[in-house]
């Protein structure tokens, strides 16, 4: 094996040793369950830890004060997260540090504030008139907890304090316990301003991190749903000695095998420096599978379960109501089909 | 006759060797050989390439060298594959190369090795497969065809189904009973018949591709040397298992629904639905499908270049692969509108025949174990349901 594949490997490991800081290692959910719809939906403490961990720079290069980590490690974290519902905001916040490439530690938790509409990935449709922005930023997680916001527009990355004048924050809770904010500003004076160039890549790598946090949780649901299969019984067996059961278990297998290799695949694209259009492809396919497949698994974890399935105490549900919310974060499959079907026309 | 050890290519860059292949391929494949047929060849049509492969000692990329293989990794393996396949070589009869060769490396005595192994490389024995039976499909355990040790004979009655070119073979080896009193895996034994041997008949079966690609092979007290069995009396079952390794990989390679959706796209172009939205969209699922199944199929044969052993969740790959195969051949039905129920393909261009794709991709559901089966298997020996 060369060095440097050696060493992927090895990081790939500690980072996953890493998230036993912030992750139950009992597999216990209910930080998780208790965090729901309180406050801002997540823990600043916790929060605290994955920026003291380096975590919200990961993807910056060592130069800049970063981790200078690959694609393989950042999709390692956010599986192990989604297997364990992590619901502090670490992937809008290393996408504020990657868009603008700058520690942002001054600016206190600072997320980033990238979709202009429901149902597109375009982020461009707001300019910095005379060092002002004047528009809506919607859909953006987590934002009550936030001090600051990493602004994408066509002039530029633009950090705006939540408390700055002109600026007005609104919240909805999430399904799975969590918020998304619309933030209005009217002639918002930035705290600063940087180059808007990196913000589709670094939109590519929140999009694939967040294709691994949902295939982690899929992961980990599909395991207490199996766990399940084994103990429950009915006619005086265990309903997992079904054959109409194991099939369709079996189908939720093969596309989690197929969402691990996608998502395996993407990443390792994106690490080797592939061009532009190669990079998107393959981030839009993993979201599509890991999406399909998140929901897939959801469908079969409460059917599967029966009505247990379908009570808010049992913990399979905090996982399908992540699903919900995360399936749509970064584009839809749809939204990422269209795309996919763009740079395929592209390329061809 | 004996074989001269082939050149060693075993460390040559992987790249260097795909372009080896390709010129080998471009120069010495028969021209007048069919390329990219979409059925099997019979052995009279593809023997010539056959026998090229032969003389330059590349019949078997999966043996070792000492036995007259080219001992390659399963990456060059792969890229044999691909670069045959992109040239549109016909499959040569391959069942004493892929089945038996790699079965008697491992389990045959020192004299079966020297006696059946140069015979495979020089094409003078071209081998069948005798294991389904007509009451013994997925429960391939079920085998009823009988051998009775007679002094120093085996007497071998019943019949065998479904044998790929069986007649083309003059070889077949079979899975016989040899213990009707203990449990059904327990009392198989491997033989290996001649089929000109007395006894032996063979009735060839048209497909719905109307072409006579299995046999049916009747045993009718065929008798064969003491000699001719593998491994140990009632130890069949175990070495014929033992073969599913590799080749589990392979069967799972995208390559039969890349070329079907290749000939997707030519055919909604020639027939006017490119274009079309509804039709994008699902032409844009089966290219996600057939990408992501790329990227599995990569990661094993990662794991088969790191030397990891390959467990029974590769079937996920056979499941996936024949199960896209076959939506990629239903959306060509539907793209052809009339035209696919025409006998012959549109323009008597074989890439545009989607009656042809479909009909092809029927049986990859079934052979080699059929999706019914691997869920099974993947059930109980991936994700651990009970029995």
């Amino acid at each position: 094996m060369p060095p440097q594949e050696d060493d992927a490997a090895e990081n790939v490991r500690m980072i996953r040793d890493s998230t036993r800081a912030v992750v139950a290692a009992d597999g216990d959910l209910s930080r998780i369950r208790a965090q729901r719809f309180q406050q801002s939906g997540f823990d600043p403490a916790i929060f605290a830890t994955m920026a003291e961990m380096g975590w919200l720079t990961l993807r910056l290069p060592e130069q800049a004060a970063g981790l200078g980590l690959g694609m393989a490690e950042y999709c390692a974290l956010t599986e192990e997260l989604g297997a364990g519902l992590v619901p502090e905001p670490l992937i809008g916040a290393a996408l504020a540090h990657r868009m603008t490439g700058a520690d942002l530690a001054e600016a206190g938790i600072c997320v980033a504030a990238w979709q202009d509409d429901a149902n597109s990935l375009g982020w461009r449709k707001l300019r910095i008139d005379g060092g002002r922005i004047t528009g809506t930023k919607r859909f953006i997680p987590d934002a009550t907890g936030a001090d600051s916001f990493a602004v994408a527009t066509a002039g530029g990355v633009a950090i705006v304090a939540k408390d700055a004048s002109g600026v007005r924050l609104d919240s909805e809770w999430t399904q799975d316990g969590c918020s998304l904010g619309t933030l209005d500003m009217t002639g918002a004076a930035p705290l600063a301003v940087h180059a808007a160039d990196a913000v589709d890549d670094a939109l590519d790598e929140a999009t694939l991190a967040t294709a691994s946090y949902l295939f982690g949780l899929s992961g980990r649901v599909f395991a207490m749903t199996i766990d399940y299969l084994k103990t429950r019984r009915q006619f005086g067996q265990p309903i997992g000695s079904f054959q109409a059961l194991q099939h369709r278990a079996t189908d939720v297998k093969i596309q989690l095998e197929l969402a691990r290799a996608s998502i395996a695949s993407a990443a390792a694209t994106l690490d080797a420096g592939a061009a532009r259009a190669a990079r998107s492809a393959a981030v839009s396919r993993a979201k599509c599978r890991a999406n399909d497949t998140a929901l897939l698994v959801a469908r079969e974890t409460i059917q599967m379960h029966g009505a247990i399935g379908f009570t808010d105490e049992y913990d399979a549900g905090l996982f399908v109501r992540k699903a919900m919310t995360l399936c749509n974060r970064f584009g839809s499959s749809a939204v990422h089909r269209r795309r996919f079907a763009a740079l395929l026309k592209e390329a061809a | 006759m004996t074989f001269a050890p082939s050149e060693d290519l075993r460390d040559m860059p992987d790249d260097e060797f795909r372009m080896l292949v390709r010129r080998f391929a471009e120069e010495n494949y028969p021209k007048d050989m069919p390329r990219h047929s979409q059925r099997r060849l019979h052995w009279r049509e593809v023997k010539p390439w056959y026998l090229a492969l032969s003389r330059r000692g590349w019949l078997c990329p999966n043996w070792p060298r000492e036995h007259g293989g080219m001992g390659l990794s399963a990456a060059k393996q792969l890229i044999m594959i691909e670069e045959f396949g992109r040239h549109g070589c016909a499959r040569v009869n391959d069942i004493g190369i892929v089945m038996l060769g790699p079965l008697l490396i491992h389990h045959g005595s020192e004299q079966q090795k020297a006696h059946f192994l140069p015979k495979i490389l020089s094409g003078e024995h071209i081998w069948a497969q005798g294991y389904s039976e007509p009451n013994a499909g997925s429960d391939l355990a079920a085998v009823r065809t009988e051998a009775v040790l007679d002094g120093d004979e085996w007497v071998i009655n019943g019949q065998k189904t479904w044998a790929t070119l069986g007649n083309d073979a003059n070889w077949i080896f079979i899975l016989a009973r040899t213990d009707k009193t203990v449990k059904k895996q327990a009392g198989i034994s491997f033989l290996l018949v001649p089929m000109d041997a007395p006894g032996v008949t063979v009735r060839p079966i048209e497909n719905l591709e109307l072409f006579d690609e299995f046999s049916e092979i009747f045993f009718d007290n065929v008798r064969i040397p003491k000699g001719n069995l593998v491994g140990e009396v009632n130890g069949g079952w175990t070495i014929a298992k033992a073969l599913l390794g590799h080749e589990r990989v392979f069967i799972g390679a995208p390559r039969l629904s890349a070329n079907a959706l290749a000939q997707l796209r030519a055919l909604a172009e020639r027939t006017g639905v490119a274009g079309d939205p509804a039709f994008e969209d699902r032409f844009v699922r089966l290219k996600l499908d057939l990408d992501d199944l790329a990227a599995l199929f990569e990661s094993y044969v990662e794991k088969l270049r790191r030397g990891e052993t390959i467990g029974a969740d590769v079937s996920i790959l056979k499941i996936f692969q024949s199960e896209l195969f076959q939506r990629i051949s239903e959306e060509m039905l539907q793209v052809a509108g009339e035209t696919a129920g025409l006998r012959e393909p549109l323009d008597g261009d074989a890439r545009l025949h989607a009656a042809g794709a479909y009909l092809m991709a029927r049986p990859t559901t079934i052979f080699g174990g059929s999706s019914e089966i691997m869920r099974n298997v993947l059930a109980k020996a991936v994700l651990g349901l009970p029995n």
